[in-house]
C-alpha cells in the first residue's frame, strides 16, 4: 500500500475532517500566522486562539518558562476579541481552511453570546467551548472541574449555536469519565482533551516562581502519558468522539492517541518547535497506516488491545 | 547581507520568514565567552539588520528527549551568497543548556531554522550619523546594520560603532567591525581594550560630538536602559533591540511580552525586537 492510498478522513460527530490532524488552541494564533510555514488546507483544521467577546490584555511577563520536555505558560487568554476574529482574521485565511472556533467567558451568558455571535459566520466549522483554562482566576477553571457549572455551560453554548460544539476539558480533575459524561449528557458533540496541566518552577536564586502568575500550565512531550491516558479514560465513558492532544510531535504519538480511543488530534506545544509539525504528522500517519496496510485511518480509532486478565 | 541571496524588492519590507534546514559548516571557539556558528543554507530569503532567527540546537528541530524543547531566538550577525547557497553566521556565547548543545553541534550536522523574524532596524537618512551601541552578544544584532549604514552614509565618519565587554577577547566580532572600516571604539570594563570603563561613556561622548546622530543599540537590558537615557537627554532618536524570551518568534506564543508603549504589552518578536526606545517602560522589565 501506498501512502497516497491510505483513507484519512475522519468523523468527529457530524463534521468530516479531511485527516484527523488539527492544529491546537493557544499554539496556533488565528492561522494565519503558521501561512509561510505550512499549507493550511492540508492539515485537518485548526483551532483558533480562545475568544472573548471583547478583546483581552495578557498577564505581565514572564509569562512563559521551559521545563525537560515542555513548558509552562501562563498568557491568561489574551485574544483580539470575538468581533476582530470575524471582521480580520477569518477573512485572511484560505478557503479551503477548516476553522474551529475556540471560546471562554466569564459566565455561561459570555459563552452562549460569543457562540451566538461566531455561529453567524459560514467560515467556522464548529465551536470548541474552553472550559479548562488553568490560569484566569475566575475563567475556566470552574467549569470544567465542577460537574454542575460544566453542565449549565454546555446547555447554555448548546442552546446558542446548532454549530457542532465541542468541549475542551481540564486534566486537573478527579475523574475525566465523570466529566465527559456530562459533556455528552448536555448536548456535547464531541470532546477535546487534554488542556494544560497546573503545574509550578522555580527559580532558586531569586527564590521567585518561573511565571509572574506563579501558576502556569505544563504542555509538551512531558504530559502526553497523562493525555494518553485520561483520553482513554472519557472514550471509555462516553460515545461521543473524542479530539486527543497533549504532547504530540510526531506522527507516532498520533497514531498512540488514535489506538487509546481519540477520533482526531490536536497538535500544539509542536507547533513551537517545528512550525510545520502539524503537516509533517500528517504525511507521517499516511506512512504508518500504508506500511501496516490499514487503508483507512479510522480503523485505528480505539484499536489498542490491553492484555486479558 | 550581499543582495545576490536577497529576494527584497522593497526597502521598508521584510522577507516572508521560512522554515529550513540548515548545514553547519563551522561551529567555533573565538576567545573568551564567544563563539561563531556558519550555517549554509538553501531558500534563505535574506533578512535586513536586526532581524533574527528561531534555531533548534543540538538536533533538527528538536533536542534529543525535547530537553531544552524550544528554539532560541539568535541574532543574524552576517550573511553572504556561497554558490547558490547562503551563508549565516550567528555570534554567540554559551550561557544555558541551549546555547551549550548548539556549540556541540558539528559540521555537517542539520539543524533547524526559522526565520526571517521581527522588524528590522530603521536605517539611517542618507548621509546621517548613525550610532550604534553594542553590549555583549547584543554586538551580533547590529553588524549588518553597521554594513549598511556604512552604504548609506558614506564612511567611517558618519557610522560609528561603540563596543563594550568585560574585556577585550569578550568584544563580540571585533575583528568583523575593525574589516569594515566603521569608526570603531571601544570600552572595555578592566581597560584590556579602547576605554576603561563602561559604552555608556562613549555613546556620551559619540552625541557631545554630534548631537543630531541617530542610536542603535542592542545589550543587556541595564546597558539599554542607560544609552536611551543618554540619548533622550541629547533629543537623539534611538532604536533598542530587546531580548526576550520565545517560544515560538512569530507572534503566537505570546511569551514574549514586553512592557512597551503607553499601557499593555508588545511582542518582541513580531512588534519588535527593534524599538523605538521613549516606548519602552524600563522600570516593568523583569
Amino acid at each position: 500500500m501506498n501512502p497516497g492510498d491510505v483513507d484519512l478522513r475522519v468523523r468527529l460527530g457530524s463534521l468530516e475532517l479531511r485527516n484527523p490532524v488539527l492544529a491546537a488552541s493557544g499554539t496556533f494564533g488565528y492561522g494565519s500566522e503558521f501561512a509561510p510555514f505550512l499549507d493550511l488546507e492540508k492539515i485537518g483544521g485548526f483551532v483558533a486562539k480562545s475568544l472573548t467577546l471583547l478583546p483581552r490584555v495578557g498577564n505581565p511577563p514572564p509569562r512563559i518558562a521551559e521545563v525537560p520536555a515542555g513548558m509552562l505558560n501562563a498568557i491568561s487568554l489574551e485574544n483580539v476579541g470575538v468581533e476582530a476574529f470575524l471582521r480580520e482574521k477569518l477573512p485572511a485565511l484560505p478557503a479551503g481552511a477548516l476553522v474551529v472556533a475556540s471560546l471562554f467567558g466569564r459566565e455561561v451568558s459570555d459563552y452562549a453570546e460569543a457562540a451566538r455571535r461566531l455561529s453567524e459566520s459560514p467560515r467556522i466549522a464548529a465551536l470548541e467551548v474552553n472550559a479548562s483554562c488553568p490560569h484566569v482566576k475566575s475563567g475556566g477553571m470552574e467549569f470544567g472541574q465542577d460537574p454542575e457549572l460544566l453542565a449549565s455551560l454546555v446547555r447554555g453554548v448548546r442552546e446558542a449555536t446548532s454549530l457542532p460544539l465541542w468541549l475542551k476539558l481540564s486534566p486537573n480533575v478527579t475523574s475525566i469519565s465523570d466529566l465527559a459524561r456530562v459533556c455528552e449528557a448536555n448536548g456535547a458533540d464531541a470532546i477535546s482533551l487534554i488542556n494544560t496541566l497546573q503545574a509550578l518552577d522555580v527559580d532558586i536564586e531569586t527564590r521567585r516562581p518561573m511565571l509572574r502568575n506563579l501558576l502556569g500550565g505544563l504542555s509538551g512531550p512531558a504530559i502526553r502519558p497523562v493525555a494518553l491516558r485520561m483520553v482513554w479514560q472519557a472514550s471509555r465513558a462516553v460515545a461521543i468522539p473524542i479530539c486527543g492532544m497533549g504532547g504530540i510531535t510526531s506522527a507516532e504519538d498520533a497514531v498512540k492517541f488514535l489506538l487509546c480511543g481519540a477520533s482526531a488530534v490536536q497538535v500544539g506545544t509542536a507547533n513551537y518547535i517545528d512550525p510545520r509539525s502539524a503537516e509533517a504528522i500528517v504525511e507521517g500517519l499516511a506512512e504508518y497506516a500504508a506500511r501496516h496496510g490499514v487503508a483507512r485511518i479510522a480503523d485505528l480509532v480505539g484499536a489498542l488491545e490491553p492484555f486479558g486478565a | 547581507m550581499s543582495s545576490e541571496t536577497s529576494q527584497q524588492n522593497d526597502e521598508a519590507t521584510p522577507n516572508r520568514p521560512v522554515r529550513i534546514r540548515a548545514d553547519v559548516v563551522e561551529n567555533r571557539d573565538e576567545g573568551g565567552v564567544n563563539r561563531r556558528l556558519r550555517l549554509r543554507a538553501h531558500d534563505w530569503p535574506g533578512s535586513r539588520p536586526g532581524q533574527f532567527a528561531m534555531l533548534s540546537p543540538g538536533a533538527l528541530f528538536a533536542a534529543g528527549g525535547f530537553d531544552p524543547l524550544l528554539p532560541r531566538p539568535m541574532a543574524l550577525f552576517r550573511e553572504s551568497a556561497v554558490d547558490a547557497a547562503s551563508e549565516l553566521e550567528i555570534l554567540y556565547k554559551i550561557h544555558g543548556r541551549g546555547t551549550a548543545l548548539l556549540a556541540e553541534a558539528l559540521p555537517g550536522q542539520v539543524i533547524g531554522l526559522v526565520g526571517p523574524l521581527g522588524i528590522p532596524f530603521p536605517e539611517p537618512e542618507q548621509g546621517e550619523r548613525a550610532i550604534l551601541v553594542g553590549g555583549g552578544t547584543g554586538i551580533a544584532s547590529l553588524f549588518d546594520l553597521a554594513q549598511r549604514a556604512l552604504g548609506r552614509t558614506g564612511g567611517a565618519d558618519t557610522t560609528s560603532v561603540l563596543l563594550g565587554a568585560r574585556n577585550a577577547i569578550d568584544l563580540l566580532g571585533v575583528g568583523d567591525f575593525e574589516a569594515l572600516g566603521v569608526d570603531l571604539r571601544c570600552a572595555t570594563e578592566d581597560g584590556s581594550r579602547g576605554h576603561s570603563g563602561r559604552v555608556t561613556d562613549l555613546l556620551r561622548q559619540a552625541l557631545d560630538e554630534d548631537p543630531d546622530a541617530r542610536v542603535y543599540v542592542c545589550g543587556p537590558t541595564a546597558m539599554m536602559r542607560a544609552c536611551a537615557e543618554i540619548a533622550l537627554s541629547h533629543e537623539a532618536s534611538c532604536s533598542v533591540s530587546l531580548e526576550n524570551g520565545m517560544a515560538c518568534g512569530f507572534g503566537v506564543c505570546l511569551g514574549c511580552a514586553a512592557p512597551v508603549g503607553e499601557v499593555g504589552y508588545q511582542l518582541v518578536c513580531c512588534e519588535g525586537p527593534v524599538f523605538d526606545a521613549r516606548q519602552v517602560r524600563w522600570e516593568e522589565i523583569p
